[in-house]
């Protein structure tokens, strides 16, 4: 019936190397098991790295960025200008140098005094690096050094608006607020969701219940009517970084509710385990266990809690920019980007406004992916049961 | 001169109120009704009962883990002389070192975010036994080594063990604080067969050479015939008796004993011993029967045994059943070895 | 055989995970007659769930069997290649129709929301041609039969309204109620207390003797198998290392790992004697052994040969075989030293 096998002996060196890898995931904390796993998935890596990039672009913005913004760095000889998108070869050859063609543009009674843009193929303007520009401030200090710029004139790689902004600087800004107002709402909503849900978690009984209702009358506050309100009482004075720090905040209270009600199941399960009772047996304090024992475990779980968020709150100051509640200009997002967008003239003839949106589609799309991921990732212990 | 009892509980009642909500009406759940009963000290000390009939609830009691509704519980050492009913909070940090608890779930027992070093530590530090690190190392390794766990696996954590490794683990943390009393739930219910008698003879061991008395609490009475010197059997949050464990199982004395040792299967597929039938199910310990709470499935309840509960007395030197005809009955078993196996 | 009412041959099955391809079950063999009552012993890891789901074919997706593994279902109508089944609908017949599994825990087997009845109908419905009435009527009928008083009532109630020891019978009824030729019981009575285990075990023999139906018991408590079974499977890590009738392997072992096992079990009529625990930890599948599975803990391994050769399963009397390299003989004169 069975066969008898001979299994070749296993060469020594492998057998070493086998144990250490077994020592390895032996000895490995919570955190190294979950960042194993999560290397081992896919899209999560693939969604991690452009996510790393988009923040990175986000916070390199003034850098990487050729022209300021705002107003400030307008090009009024090109409104509503298309993209121009630099090129190595056209029919007079090729160059090292990437190029781009200027542009001239007339109106007149002809035209019916619509702009029109004639592309001058002999004007060839060459892109350069690290280029002097406009000056900008970043982590604390002014520098002027731009990644890229063209030797006359201006590039745009997306484009203008119509008061001649450069769409490209303005979307790299736009993800760097909307990163901005996520971290900030996500923190409040983090710092308030810990506190209300773990006092609740932890205690139970009649504290949960009564915050319980607090909770769910909090969720069930209807956004748009809640801003349409606030937006009445915001002070015209109010600077627009107030403006951007008052609706990131009122954000983020929005949404802690959504948050403390996790952070207290995770309590209410993992209070009752045996480990806990373990440790209270031992005469530890409540202090004590929270920290050793009740923050550690949900750790994973809360991390995976926030990630998915910030697409949420990214979202909400995106939807209640661009119906005029939340931001405005010059505070760029996405939200304010897409205001101008509502027009029929727009969406026939300068369909490059939306360019924006595809990165805004990333970023939203790869803090899920992440967000899956590690929540996948993030209970390595479960497999080991029974 | 005998030493006195480590644990003696008299009377002890705990009891739950029951009710969902804010304003539903509450019913009252004794988990463990009037029990008393003595631990001596030393003693290997079982209980057993199926499930409702608040054996760990009462292990629970014994170590302050479970509210004490009535009666009281003496714990007493060489140093301390403890109530536990009655007991105020310094005194019940110190009792936290005499008196342990080991789990039943191995897997759900031990934290896995903690190196098994700072898991055997842990009582160390929150108890304030030691001061400096290197005593509470020196102090882990002694007990680790106790208990078969080598250098190595200290600097692991949970999830590289199995779980009778993890059983050890969690009978070294219990054992690291010096207690004098360990109560054992149901500590190898986990564990397959051909790895529970290696924790059992751990436990063997701690009691003979450390000296511990431990109270086993178990639903699996041929493993409490092998290891306890006592037992008691518990019945709906009642006693309903106990005895030395030879003598039990060679002779017990009340219905439930019988039948439970009827029931348990034989190891032999010639013996048609027919288990005893116990009729019908165990009633709701919420709404327990009048009188006798063992009554409604005795083949042997009368008309006293439907009205009058039957206290816990002394029938025999060591032997206490609570049944008004014990005298009557003769549950003798034959315990010698009925087919040779090698 | 061709007298076997189900033919298990050389069964393998591997999941697929992602530490690589974990072997569950490892060319295991075995028949069981019609109306006899096979005992699978083993402990965790030893592959005795998996098999039986195989026969019913309720293994998860990432199941992969292999191509020279065979189960054959005989029935009347003709024989049934279990793992060859394509059609869903087709799986019908080895899922509640000619077989028929109860669990370690009943309430996962029952609905919370429906009530046991209705569930029970249901069954009927889809296995059989009858009327809702006449289903209704059995499945009341099956509930008496299994022992739970007042049926007509409990046929309306929901599963968490009954006691654990009533679940089980009441599972136990509905997975009879289609007449199943061979009923699988998955640890029916781990979960129960141990005078309603004595019940249900003195149910399912009853019900043996008047359904004529076979059993596939699978427990890793002996002393439960001992007193159901006709013959018995002992399996470790995925192989069966020990086959006989239930007297043979309960009084005989041939195999160390059997007679470690036995002597593990703490018994009622030998208080003196020690507990012997079989050394060292169940391997885990990543880690099988080479050679004998059981090589690594045997405390009669012979040096070098165990660990490279894997036994053969040879005859130790008529029926009853062991996969070790030594005699029974030698294996009891070895263990008892």
């Amino acid at each position: 019936m069975s066969e008898i096998t001979q299994k070749p002996p296993v060469p020594v060196a492998d057998a070493e190397a086998e144990r250490r890898r077994k020592e390895a995931y032996f000895t490995a904390s919570q955190g190294q098991l979950i960042w194993a796993r999560f290397r081992k998935n896919r899209s999560a890596m693939i969604a991690g790295t452009v996510l790393i990039v988009l923040i990175l672009m986000g916070i390199f913005a003034p850098f990487l960025s050729p022209y300021d913004p705002t107003i400030a760095g307008r090009n009024k000889d090109y409104t509503n200008g298309a993209p121009q998108i630099p090129r190595f070869c056209d029919d007079a050859g090729c160059s090292m140098r990437p190029f781009i063609y200027g542009v001239t543009r007339e109106r007149s009674l002809a035209t019916n005094f619509r702009w029109v843009t004639k592309i001058d193929t002999e004007d060839r303007r060459y892109v350069q690096f690290f280029v002097e520009g406009d000056e900008y401030r970043m982590f604390g200090m002014t520098f002027d050094t731009h990644l890229f710029g063209v030797d006359k004139g201006k590039i745009h790689l997306f484009g203008t608006d119509d008061a001649g902004k450069d769409i490209f600087s303005r979307t790299l800004h736009a993800i760097y607020t909307s990163l901005a107002v996520g971290t900030l709402g996500v923190l409040i909503s983090f710092v308030m969701a810990l506190i209300i849900g773990g006092v609740a978690g932890y205690f139970g009984g009649m504290i949960d219940g009564v915050i319980q209702m607090v909770t769910d009358a909090i969720r069930t506050v209807p956004i748009i009517p809640l801003f349409m309100a606030l937006a009445a009482f915001i002070p015209q004075e109010w600077s627009s970084e107030t403006r951007f720090f008052f609706i990131s905040i009122i954000i983020g209270f929005i949404n802690w509710p959504t948050l403390a009600r996790r952070v207290r199941t995770h309590l209410l399960v993992e209070r009752n385990q045996e480990y806990v009772l373990a440790a209270q047996l031992q005469g530890a304090g409540a202090g004590h266990i929270i920290g050793r024992h009740l923050l550690p475990s949900f750790t994973s779980y809360f991390i995976v809690d926030l990630v998915i968020s910030f697409p949420y709150i990214v979202l909400s100051e995106t939807a209640l920019s661009f119906i005029g509640l939340g931001l405005k200009d010059p505070v760029n997002s996405l939200g304010v980007m897409l205001q101008n967008t509502t027009s029929a003239d727009v969406l026939l003839n300068y369909q490059w406004y939306f360019i924006p949106v595809f990165f805004f589609i990333a970023l939203v799309m790869a803090f899920v992916y992440v967000g899956d991921g590690l929540r996948d990732a993030a209970d390595p212990y479960s497999g080991s049961k029974k | 001169m005998t030493k006195p009892p480590v644990i003696e509980a008299k009377n002890l009642t705990v009891s739950y109120m029951l009710g969902h909500g804010f304003l539903a009406p509450k019913t009252r759940l004794n988990a463990v009704d009037n029990v008393s009963v003595t631990i001596d000290r030393g003693s290997f000390f079982g209980l057993v009962g199926e499930s409702g009939s608040g054996k760990t609830t009462l292990g629970r009691a014994l170590l302050r883990a479970a509210p004490i509704s009535e009666g009281s519980v003496t714990y007493q050492d060489d140093e301390v002389r403890y109530d536990l009913a009655d007991i105020e909070k310094a005194e019940l940090k110190d009792y936290r070192k005499r008196a342990q608890l080991i789990f039943q779930d191995p897997y759900a027992a031990l934290s896995p975010r903690m190196t098994v070093r700072d898991i055997i530590a842990e009582p160390l530090e929150v108890m304030g036994l030691t001061k400096t690190r290197a005593e509470t190392d020196a102090r882990v390794r002694e007990i680790a080594a106790k208990c078969r766990l080598n250098l190595e696996h200290l600097r692991r954590f949970p999830h590289a063990f199995s779980g009778g490794q993890r059983q050890r683990i969690s009978i070294a943390r219990a054992l690291v604080s010096g207690p004098r009393l360990i109560v054992a739930d149901e500590s190898v219910a986990a564990l397959d067969v051909s790895i529970q008698a290696d924790v059992l003879n751990l436990l063997k061991a701690i009691q003979r050479d450390m000296g511990i008395s431990f109270l086993f609490i178990s639903h699996d009475l041929s493993v409490v015939a092998h290891v306890c010197d006592h037992v008691a059997v518990m019945y709906l949050g009642q006693l309903v008796e106990t005895a030395p464990t030879r003598a039990l199982f060679e002779r017990p004395r009340h219905p439930y004993t019988s039948a439970l040792l009827s029931a348990i299967p034989s190891l032999d597929p010639d013996d048609d011993r027919q288990a005893e039938k116990l009729e019908g199910e165990v009633p709701s310990p919420t709404d327990p029967p009048p009188g006798c709470k063992f009554h409604t499935r005795c083949r042997f309840a009368r008309e006293r045994c439907r009205s009058e509960a039957p206290a816990l007395r002394e029938i025999a030197p060591e032997r206490h059943v609570a049944c008004h005809f014990a005298e009557e009955f003769d549950f003798s078993r034959q315990t010698a070895p009925a087919a040779e196996t090698v | 055989m061709s007298d076997a009412l189900i033919s298990v041959q050389d069964l393998t099955i591997r999941f697929r995970t992602d530490e690589g391809l974990v072997t569950a079950v490892d060319r295991v063999n075995f028949d069981i007659r019609p109306g006899e009552v096979l005992g699978l012993v083993g402990e965790s890891g030893s592959g005795k769930s998996v098999t039986a789901k195989a026969l019913m074919r309720l293994n998860a997706d990432n199941t992969d069997y292999d191509a020279a593994s065979k189960i054959l279902l005989n029935l009347p109508e003709g024989p049934v290649d279990v793992l060859g089944i394509r059609r869903e609908r087709d799986l019908r017949v080895v899922r509640g129709g000619a077989i028929s599994m109860i669990f370690q825990e009943p309430m996962a087997s029952f609905a919370p929301a429906i009530t046991v009845g209705d569930q029970m109908v249901e069954q009927l419905m889809i296995h059989t041609t009858m009327s809702k009435a006449q289903a209704r009527e059995l499945s009341i009928e099956m509930l008496a039969r299994t022992g739970i008083p007042e049926p007509s009532r409990r046929f309306g109630q929901y599963a968490f309204e009954f006691s654990g020891g009533m679940r089980q019978r009441a599972m136990i009824a509905m997975a009879l109620s289609t007449n199943p030729r061979l009923l699988i019981a998955d640890e029916p009575t781990t979960a129960l207390d141990v005078t309603i285990q004595a019940q249900v075990i003195d149910l399912m023999k009853d019900l043996v003797r008047d359904f004529h139906m076979a059993i596939l018991f699978i427990t890793h408590d002996l002393g439960v198998i001992a007193q159901t079974a006709d013959r018995v499977a002992v399996m470790y890590l995925g192989r069966i290392v020990e086959e006989g009738t239930v007297r043979q392997v309960i009084r005989h072992p041939a195999h160390p790992y059997t007679l470690g096992l036995i002597n593990a079990l703490p018994k009622l009529d030998n208080l003196d004697a020690d507990l012997t625990p079989v050394p060292g930890d169940i391997p885990s599948p990543l880690n099988r052994p080479t050679g004998c599975v059981f090589h690594t803990r045997c405390p009669v391994a012979i040096e070098g040969t165990c660990a490279a050769r894997e036994p053969a399963m040879h005859p130790a009397s008529d029926g009853h075989m062991a996969a070790c390299h030594l005699t029974e003989e030698a294996v009891t004169e070895g263990m008892s030293a």
